[in-house]
């Protein structure tokens, strides 16, 4: 058995349901600052491990809390409870083109956005040719990019986050972006990712697609992890109690 | 300590926001960057019409330097005051206006305000430099200065963006204080001698005495304002050419201090939770 790359011991993620929130200081002060809230378990004792190599899937339901963990393993949101640990650099991509400026030109995006996925400069410059080709928007590098059509907007952006080459890759359902060819590149990247054994994690609502790229796929069910196993089983009883 | 690590090691990211700032804002204008320059000219010309024709305010003679410029006067302290309010204004919305980057991506959410504030501290270096040579040519002998102004530049911006750390926070939480901000900077504003002189508060003060009774005076409420100290700073370097007192020295450093340990603490302690929040 090899290493795990990504382990989630017991993760819980609480949210606060706010019946009255007192973010005014008007409210604050008339009601004596105290909100009136229910506890919202959102994730509940979550554990799997990942293996470090392996494409791992999340799915269930809308509602059932995958993006939640998504984000919690993304490190935008901080369990409650529970730990994430990682082996290895971390890198995710839940929006493309997050932090683009519209006004700046597509050179200049790419190094602002590189460099809030994490990368240093000197990495985006040895990669800044991969980029702008893998996105095919060379001709217009240097508009802003508010002058982008959206599906220009997107490619940069996920050409910049695919060229982060971390070791573990957190993505949300940005898989359908772009046309069919521009898709059909996107997963022969994923596939050289994982040629490279590199570890991914995604959450996509696309059966075929999770059968088709994951080696471990998690069933999620109202903040309950319902099973983990091969995509083919864990998707067949998925599939099997939605009907 | 782990916090100022994360910084340390985030500073590529802090200069590529930085530039996304700076070279963001003035994008498509003929005039670029002299716009910054654009509004301190603007406030300039006003208060000096105001404050130096139509009130007549006492002549300002820099000692030991000697030049007696209303204008000079009041740009020696109204350039780190707007420096110091479009810091803190700006940096209190950090957060909030970047809601949907820090829902997205993971990074130092500290590099929001850090950036902005460098950005603003850009344009005051070249606010700052143009001052310069303008007081050269009116007989300043402000040259041998200027390692001391760019030492406490850095320790007001320090200040200012600690100050704009603890309030973005607190924005979150708070969404009234952005609005609430505005009115307390004119507030502000009009309580730190940047148009007056502070001969003149100290005049009422003594004239007033110890206030209901107690030894405390109307000047010493005034001067608890942390700007006050250092805008009198900076006036004795540019205008007057001559080392700050001591004590004034170390009230703003003090402050400095408790801004910024304020604003490190804040983030140190609030940032796992801000993406929820927002």
């Amino acid at each position: 058995m090899s290493d795990w790359a990504v382990r989630v011991s017991d993760v819980s993620k609480k949210f606060r349901l706010y019946h009255e929130r007192n973010q005014t200081l008007k409210s604050a002060i008339l009601r004596g600052r105290t909100s009136r809230h229910e506890d919202f378990w959102a994730l509940e004792g979550i554990s799997f491990d990942v293996q470090e190599g392996h494409t791992h899937g999340l799915i269930g339901s809308n509602g059932s809390g995958k993006s939640t963990l998504l984000k919690c393993l993304a490190k935008i949101y901080w369990p409650t409870q529970g730990t994430v640990e990682y082996r290895g650099r971390m890198a995710s991509l839940l929006e493309v083109g997050s932090g683009f400026h519209l006004e700046l030109s597509g050179r200049e995006n790419i190094y602002l956005n590189g460099s809030i996925l994490g990368m240093s400069k000197k990495e985006i410059d040895g990669k800044f040719d991969a980029i702008v080709d893998f996105s095919g928007v060379e001709r217009f590098l240097d508009q802003p990019v508010k002058n982008y059509s959206s599906g220009m907007y997107v490619r940069l952006g996920f050409s910049i986050a695919i060229h982060v080459n971390p070791d573990i890759l957190v993505v949300d359902e940005v898989l359908s972006v772009g046309d069919e060819e521009f898709q059909r590149k996107c997963f022969q990247k994923f596939r050289e990712f994982r040629q490279q054994g590199r570890t991914i994690i995604v959450v996509s609502h696309s059966m075929s697609v999770m059968e088709d790229l994951c080696d471990q796929v998690s069933w999620i069910s109202s903040g309950h992890l319902l099973g983990t196993g091969t995509a083919q089983e864990m998707v067949a009883k998925y599939q099997a109690s939605i009907e | 300590m782990t916090y100022v690590g994360d910084i340390w090691r985030s500073r590529e990211l802090l200069y590529n926001l930085t530039n996304r700032e700076v070279r963001g804002k003035y994008r498509r204008t003929a005039l670029g960057q002299l716009w910054s320059l654009a509004n301190p000219v603007a406030a300039i010309v006003i208060y000096t019409f105001i404050f130096s024709f139509i009130f007549r305010l006492p002549a300002q003679v820099g000692d030991p330097s000697g030049i007696d410029n209303y204008a000079m006067w009041l740009v020696c302290g109204l350039l780190p005051w707007l420096f110091f309010n479009r810091v803190v204004s700006s940096g209190t919305d950090a957060l909030v206006s970047n809601a949907g980057l820090i829902q997205k991506v993971y990074f130092p959410r500290i590099m929001l305000p850090l950036s902005l504030a460098n950005a603003t501290f850009f344009t005051w270096l070249l606010e700052m430099a143009v001052l310069v040579v303008a007081l050269s040519f009116l007989g300043s002998y402000v040259l041998p200065w200027i390692p001391l102004v760019a030492v406490f530049m850095v320790v007001f911006a320090l200040f200012s963006v600690g100050l704009a750390m603890i309030f973005s926070i607190i924005n979150v939480y708070f969404r009234d204080l952005a609005y609430l901000l505005t009115i307390v900077l004119q507030f502000w504003f009009y309580l730190t001698p940047i148009l007056y002189p502070v001969e003149l508060v100290k005049t009422q003060s003594d004239a007033l005495g110890g206030l209901a009774g107690s030894p405390i005076t109307l000047l010493d409420l005034y001067t608890l304002n942390p700007v006050e100290g250092f805008i009198e700073i900076f006036r004795n370097l540019l205008y007057d050419n001559r080392a700050p007192d001591m004590t004034t020295v170390l009230i703003a450093v003090g402050w400095t201090l408790v801004a910024l340990g304020g604003g490190l603490w804040m983030y140190a302690r609030r940032e796992k939770e801000l993406a929820e929040l927002l």
